[in-house]
């Protein structure tokens, strides 16, 4: 019988459209997935379109989003016999309540997963499109689809089918399955943000309902060749996940069996009813009399209207407020947002904290309150529009004496004040979780400005286009599918190049939030689309007025027959103002977005940075001459967001023939109000490009120097489409001297770096640094080709309140005519690398061993001025005493706006710091790496390596600045903070590294051969330089860079390589030590260190032997993540501890023992004596070396 | 004074739902009879404003409702075959909405129309409770309630008794019978004894015509000495059917109670009875399927 009725529910699911549309649209997902290059899922750029991993993860991501359907499949397969009335004939036979009930789930489930497979076939087909880039691509694989559709995919379909069947059964309520829906994706969503921890891995893998946390643990680390290939095997965290999750989708199913009633729901609400009005019927005042003279008649006038508007406004609104869905729908709006709102202080680098000031929070609670804000929009505005027909009160109210008008205002209203009632509770959120961290200060004019009002008109834009859109339709649900076809276009448009927001819904550019600068000028382009979008708003409620449904009549033919005479009157004049409004303010926007300024789309970017490369990098070794001299004068207007640029380069050849050409490249927006290049004619003015080439008339000769000079304005008119330039600020200008002034010849900055857009544009597949040692590469320093030292003499400008800073001592200041203006010399050759900054700064001045100490900052974030301060002199103190004397008699640090980036970066003597992390970082918790220190001594440290030492542009380059600097921060968190605690800072650098390896573009290169890759250079880098300092000593590790500097400071070409230090530090290290760094340096070399069992005995002394068991293994790898085993042999530290190192109380206190030890490949046992019995040990349990399994790498010790 | 003029409806399917309808209603309560599917909802809803006609015209009182709907609602009371209600509002709150609606903007005035008419209802005493709640006949006071609101001079009642246990259908009929006379009140309605219970004047629709019009007694006079009665077994029927203008069965401790329309004695065992307003009914709908 089971079978029958599970063979009958399947075939009836085939015959529903609900089946097809799924199959269809899922299949054409996963295809565009592989087919189209603007949609892409897991896949990076090494990794093929098809590797085992993409195909898994794709697979999954696509089983999520698949149970909205599944709900369509599963959930209505009992209810659905009530709504028929077939419930209780199908329950009056002599079937059983199991039969029934499983044999109509196994139906329905067989149908879900049958619509499923479009998906692998969806991605098989991708696979074979004849216009997929083969490169793309890997060998076709039957089993990994397979493995992804079966592993996969089927629990999740399964769970999820189990879940909604059950709730919409026992519930008889579709709703309930809706919010079970969105139960469950926050689930997961919450516990994944929580769990995204280092340690909680195998927590975070078993508690995700959908196996992407053990999915995700499994591959967490693996490299290109590993994710093209592999498939996780079911064992471990996916075994269990898989294990656990099933039992409960099968509990759930026995939960139903038991919850359901198999009698019909029409009885027993029946009864129910019943029971409510006997106990209702309580009379408690006495009846009123008839009123004199009969009922009172209407009155028709203008309060009439005012109060049939409050009544339906207040109805439509009280109709939402009151339904369970908006609750659980803010409930879990409130929920999520106190997670991302308690998580918001975290910021990824270091684990670090900032306060919660009300920006972040704000930026916080858009991410997860806005997505329920937009939910909450789209889906009551199809529940107000069709209220009156599911209530079936639509002809009572449809024929009393209200205007038509009166159905749609209303109902725009009430989705108003619900969405600004949802937006208020968000803010109410946010201060608390502000006060929970203790923080006082509530700004509430910024959370209405910048939080209440834009979002609070957005999302009521949504909602009118919502309403417009349902009462066209001729079904709510098919309401709702325009408006998600809708959301899914808005995104779909801007990738494929229709990004211009005067056709973008609701679209307008963003206004980018600073305490220092507020606003500033962005809510002015953000404002007139809003302008723009509202009036079309009016159109489209003035058409749905026209439109609305009133009465029997639901055809849209005589509808639209009926329009004119609806718009006849006040409705047409609405309709032909607010077209005004919408055209008037259209063609101001154009003016702004593409007369004023250009219009340009990310594709477009990419095409023009393609052309230019394509017509130029050919030039990029033609020999040109060298800067020699600068002298700039930016004159900064911070109200008029514009900088006025003269100055002057001192150019001289110094190569060894005559020069006929001088190629001078400007940015793309920097207009050129003049440009002398004295005996020299204007040869090709490329105006798309800026590019300009120039044609001496008399030859510059080998040594000869000659004076250009030069005028320019950058400003930011009107306001863009998107994008508007931040680096030009009411308060906060922050601008480099690149945007502002010409550049001598052509390089590669701004080419396009992706494969597959290389590709794409007829470029080559990539553009790669010059190898290194390559013969003529040390003749450029990787920060610019055209300069070597220079001279430097800038004058910045700008208004009399705020203060102007750029590199160099400050030798004058003059205020004249409420303009300030200050002049800064170096008075030593510098890397050609400044920039003007210009703000309302408070000043923080220290001198310090006879170095001027300043910190620049906004008088709202003054938290971390007095930790900057110490850092700078701990800084100075070592690399002083280390490295070699500071070159400056200044050091100073400013804040910058949060818009401009959350970074920090060295200019000669001159520091800016982001808002965005450093000034508003939180050093109160002790147990967190104090990030403000450690990347105020990273930036100091540029002041040697950059700024002393600069490396050639050739691979390798950023080991001698990056790097460096990594190691000098280090050092000095290692003097302040101790050897004992450095782990944490260790450990959040394997992990980055190891994580980036899997990630990489391109291919992972040895530390000395790194070509600009992040993970690299810092992280890897930082690891290292630690591990080396620790086995061949501080002091020799800072000889060797003693040496680089008195090599190579302040000197130009050949400028230093990565062969340079590390033949230094070969120098320094013993013999034994060599091979070190060859495995460090020159290998891509990766340790798997386990303990897997600590033993401790009492001996007769008091003390206690340990015996720690230990697997070693060492591995090489090559650039694509192919791993070698290669022998090991070398010492490791092997410790024991009363805490784990880096968990919270652990300190130099609780460390026992830590001894350094030969370990071997394979498994072996150490033994060491400790003073007492230590609960925890292991081996290199600070995580100086680069394993793999860092969690595997100390152990509890158990007693034997 | 209701005038309807030829009043045409095809649905998009192309059933003729309403065919020439042409009727003159007076004041008072009027009953509009027929049986399912014969036009009634179609003719109260298009008479209600809800619905435009194909073609044909309706005044009331000089206002031409298809022309100026909005002036009709003003004066409308309208009652539908099958409405709902909004969860989680109450009889008084959603009483006194309607009432906002209706043009009782006035708040004193609002209370008045709304305490009176919830307790004419009888429903004063549960005023505050959810209407989701109510059982069928109370929700049909309701319906009348939010009907009278405003004086209405136009009351139409959809179907309002189907449903209805008898005693419920007794108090709801007594409820409509206190509805002055001064307004017209049409009741459309499949129930015979409704319109014979109340209708001083009434009309037969049936396959989207009037198929009869005029006051109930003159229709049942028409049919004096003309009703024979005779009881048989139910396997007779058919035979039967074939001899005698039958206009209606119906069963009687198991056997087959047959009304025929004859002038004269149709025959042996044959009983001569008074017509009642049902023989009237029946008569006319036999009549009029035949003729179509």
């Amino acid at each position: 019988m089971l079978f029958k009725i599970a063979g009958f529910e399947f075939r009836y699911q085939l015959r529903q459209p609900i089946f097809w549309v799924a199959a269809i649209l899922f299949g054409l997902l996963a295809f565009g997935s592989v087919a189209s290059d603007n949609i892409q899922i897991g896949s990076t750029d090494n990794v093929h379109k098809n590797a085992a991993f993409v195909i898994g993860q794709t697979t999954l991501f696509f089983a999520v989003i698949y149970m909205f359907v599944v709900t369509a499949f599963v959930a209505n397969v009992i209810t659905r016999d009530d709504e028929t009335g077939f419930g209780a004939i199908v329950r009056s036979t002599p079937l059983r309540k199991f039969d029934y009930l499983y044999g109509r789930f196994f139906g329905a489930f067989a149908a879900a997963v049958l619509a499923f497979a479009a998906v692998p076939i969806g991605l098989m087909l991708g696979a074979v499109a004849p216009w997929v880039d083969p490169e793309t691509l890997g060998r076709f694989t039957f089993s990994h689809y397979l493995y992804a559709y079966l592993a996969m995919a089927l629990p999740i379909l399964f769970l999820t089918s189990a879940i909604f069947f059950t709730m919409t059964t026992v519930t008889r309520s579709m709703m309930w399955t809706y919010v079970g829906v969105i139960v469950l994706m926050v689930f997961r969503t919450t516990f994944g943000i929580i769990l995204n921890k280092p340690g909680m891995e195998h927590i975070a893998a078993l508690c995700d309902p959908f196996g992407f946390g053990a999915f995700g643990a499994a591959t967490h680390y693996w490299t290109p060749s590993e994710r093209n290939t592999l498939v996780p095997a079911i064992a471990g965290d996916i075994l269990w996940n898989k294990l656990i999750w099933m039992s409960v989708a099968v509990a759930i199913l026995a939960l139903g069996y038991r919850l359901f009633n198999f009698q019909s729901a029409e009885t027993s609400g029946r009864s129910r009813k019943a029971a409510k009005l006997a106990q209702a019927a309580t009379p408690d005042k006495a009846a009123p009399a008839a009123p004199i003279g009969g009922l009172p008649r209407p009155v028709f006038n203008g309060a009439t209207l005012w109060g049939q508007l409050w009544a339906r406004t207040r109805l439509d609104a009280v109709q939402v407020f009151g339904s369970p869905a908006y609750f659980v729908l803010l409930g879990l709006a409130a929920l999520l947002s106190v997670v991302n709102l308690w998580l918001a202080t975290d910021v990824s680098a270091y684990d670090g904290r900032v306060y919660p000031v009300t920006r972040v929070m704000m930026q916080a609670l858009s991410g997860a309150f806005n997505f329920f804000a937009m939910v909450i929009a789209v889906y009551y505005a199809g529940e107000l529009v069709w209220r009156e027909h599911e209530r079936r009160t639509q002809e009572i109210i449809d024929a009393t004496p209200v205007p038509d008008w009166m159905f749609v205002v209303p109902k725009t209203l009430a989705i108003g004040l619900v969405l600004i009632s949802t937006l208020i509770v968000g803010i109410a959120v946010s201060m608390l979780i502000q006060a929970i961290k203790g923080y006082f200060n509530f700004e509430i004019d910024k959370y209405l400005l910048w939080y209440l009002l834009p979002n609070a008109i957005d999302f009521v834009l949504i909602a009118v286009l919502a309403i417009f859109v349902q009462a066209l339709s001729p079904h709510k649900f098919i309401g709702w599918a325009v408006m998600v076809v809708y959301l899914i276009s808005t995104i779909v448009l801007g990738n494929i190049g229709f990004e211009h927001n005067l056709y973008n819904y609701g679209g307008g550019p963003n206004a980018p939030l600073s305490d220092m600068n507020g606003q500033g000028h962005f809510w002015i382009g953000a404002y007139w689309f809003r302008l723009y979008w509202s009036a079309f708003a009016v159109v489209l409620m003035v058409l749905a007025y026209g439109l609305w449904r009133r009465g029997a009549e639901t055809r849209m033919l005589p509808r639209l027959r009926r329009l004119p005479r609806r718009l006849m009157g006040p409705a047409g004049v609405i309709l032909a103002l607010a077209l005004v409004v919408f055209a008037g303010s259209g063609a101001f926007i154009f003016y702004n977005t593409n007369i004023l300024n250009d219009y340009r789309t990310t594709l477009g970017t990419e095409k023009w940075n393609a052309d230019y490369e394509k017509k130029y990098l050919r030039y990029e070794t033609l020999p040109q001459p060298k800067i020699t001299a600068v002298k700039l004068n930016f004159d900064i207007y911070p109200h008029q967001l514009k900088v006025v640029t003269t100055g002057s380069y001192v150019i001289a050849n110094h190569t060894n023939a005559p020069l006929r050409v001088l190629h001078l490249r400007f940015d793309r927006d920097l207009k050129i109000d003049r440009m002398d290049v004295p005996g020299a004619h204007l040869q090709s003015n490329d105006q798309l490009f800026n590019y300009r080439i120039y044609a001496f008339d008399t030859p510059m000769q080998p040594g000869e120097s000659r004076t250009i000079s030069f005028a320019t304005t950058r400003e930011q008119r009107g306001f863009k489409n998107s994008g508007n330039f931040v680096d030009l600020m009411d308060n906060g200008t922050f601008i480099h001297d690149s945007v502002l002034t010409p550049q001598i010849g052509m390089d590669r900055s701004g080419a396009l770096q992706d494969r597959t857009k290389r590709r794409k544009y007829g470029l080559v597949p990539e553009l790669r640094m010059p190898k290194l040692g390559q013969p003529g590469a040390d003749q450029l320093n990787y920060l610019r080709h055209d300069s070597d030292w220079v001279t430097s003499d800038i004058t910045v400008t700008t208004d009399a309140d705020q203060v102007p800073i750029a590199p160099g001592y400050r030798q004058s200041e003059v205020v004249q005519n409420g303009r300030r203006t200050v002049h800064f010399m170096a008075d030593s050759p510098v890397m050609n690398y400044a920039s003007g900054l210009s703000a309302r700064y408070a000043v923080s001045k220290e001198t310090y061993k006879g170095i001027d100490l300043d910190v620049y900052y906004d008088p709202q974030h003054p938290w971390n001025v007095a930790l900057i301060h110490k850092g700078m002199k701990a800084g100075l103190d070592y690399y002083q005493a280390n490295f070699s004397p500071y070159q400056f008699r200044q050091f100073r640090v400013l804040e910058f706006p949060a818009p401009q980036g959350a970074f920090a970066e060295s200019f000669p003597n001159t520091v800016p710091w982001s808002e965005g992390i450093f000034f508003i970082a939180d050093n109160r918790d002790p147990d967190r790496v104090d990030m403000v220190t450690y990347v105020g001594a990273h930036e100091l440290a540029h002041q040697w390596w950059a700024h002393q030492v600069i490396g050639a542009d050739e691979q390798g380059s950023t080991v001698l600045s990056e790097t460096l600097a990594q190691y000098s921060a280090g050092m000095v968190m290692k003097h302040m903070y101790g050897r004992d605690m450095m782990r944490k800072f260790l450990k959040f650098e394997l992990d980055s590294y190891l994580r980036g390896r899997g990630g990489d573009v391109l291919e992972e290169e040895p530390l000395e051969k790194v070509e600009n890759q992040q993970y690299i250079h810092y992280r890897k880098g930082s690891l290292v330089m630690y591990r080396l300092q620790d086995e061949i000593g501080e002091d020799a590790v800072n000889r060797a860079l003693r040496h680089l500097l008195h090599d190579f400071a302040f000197k130009g070409a050949p400028y230093p390589t990565s062969l340079d230090l590390v033949k230094d530090l070969r120098q320094e290290a013993p013999a034994d030590k060599q091979q070190l760094i060859t495995d460090l340096f020159e290998k891509i070399t990766l340790y798997d260190i386990k303990t897997t069992k600590a033993v401790s005995k009492k001996r007769a002394d008091g003390r206690y032997d340990l015996t720690l068991t230990l697997d070693a293994k060492k591995l090489y790898a090559d650039g694509s993540g192919k791993e070698t085993e290669a022998p090991m042999n070398e010492t490791v530290d092997v410790g024991a501890f009363d805490i784990e190192p880096a968990q919270k109380g652990f300190s130099s206190k609780s460390v026992i023992a830590l001894q350094r030890l030969a370990i071997h490949s394979g498994v072996q046992t150490v033994t060491m004596v400790v003073s007492r019995l230590p609960k925890i040990a292991g081996a290199d349990p600070y995580n100086t070396m680069i394993v793999r399994n860092s969690e595997a790498n100390v152990t509890k010790v158990t007693t034997g | 004074m209701l005038a309807i003029d030829k009043l045409t409806h095809v649905y998009p399917n192309g059933v003729k739902a309403l065919d020439e309808v042409s009727l003159s209603i007076p004041r008072g309560m009027y009953g509009l009879l027929g049986p399912n599917g014969a036009g009634k909802s179609t003719l109260m809803r298009t008479i209600a404003t809800l619905q435009a006609p194909t073609s044909g015209a309706i005044t009331f009182d000089g206002i031409d409702v298809i022309q100026d709907p909005e002036a009709l609602r003003k004066t409308l009371g309208y009652l539908p075959q099958d409405f709902g209600v909004y969860p989680r509002v109450s009889a008084y709150d959603m009483l006194d909405h309607m009432a906002v609606l209706k043009g009782i903007s006035n708040a004193k005035a609002r209370r008045e129309t709304v305490e009176y008419l919830l307790n004419q209802t009888n429903l004063w005493d549960v005023r505050k409770k959810a209407l989701a709640g109510y059982s069928g006949g109370m929700r049909q006071r309701f319906g009348i309630a939010q009907a009278l609101i405003g004086d209405p001079s136009l009351i139409i009642v959809d179907e309002p008794t189907a449903g209805l246990d008898p005693e419920e259908r007794n108090r709801f009929l007594n409820l409509l019978a206190e509805i002055g006379e001064n307004v017209v009140v049409i009741l459309s309605t499949h129930i015979v004894e409704d319109v014979a219970d109340l209708c001083p004047a009434m009309a037969i629709i049936s396959g989207g015509r009037i198929v009869r019009q005029g006051g109930p007694v003159a229709l049942i006079d028409e049919l004096k000495g003309r009703i024979w009665v005779k009881t048989i077994e139910k396997r007779e029927l058919e035979a039967f059917r074939a001899q005698h203008q039958v206009i209606s069965t119906r069963l009687f401790t198991g056997r087959t109670v047959v009304h025929v329309l004859a002038d004269n004695n149709p025959g042996e065992g044959f009983t001569q009875v008074n017509g009642g307003l049902e023989d009237v009914y029946f008569s006319t709908l036999t009549a009029a399927r035949k003729a179509a």
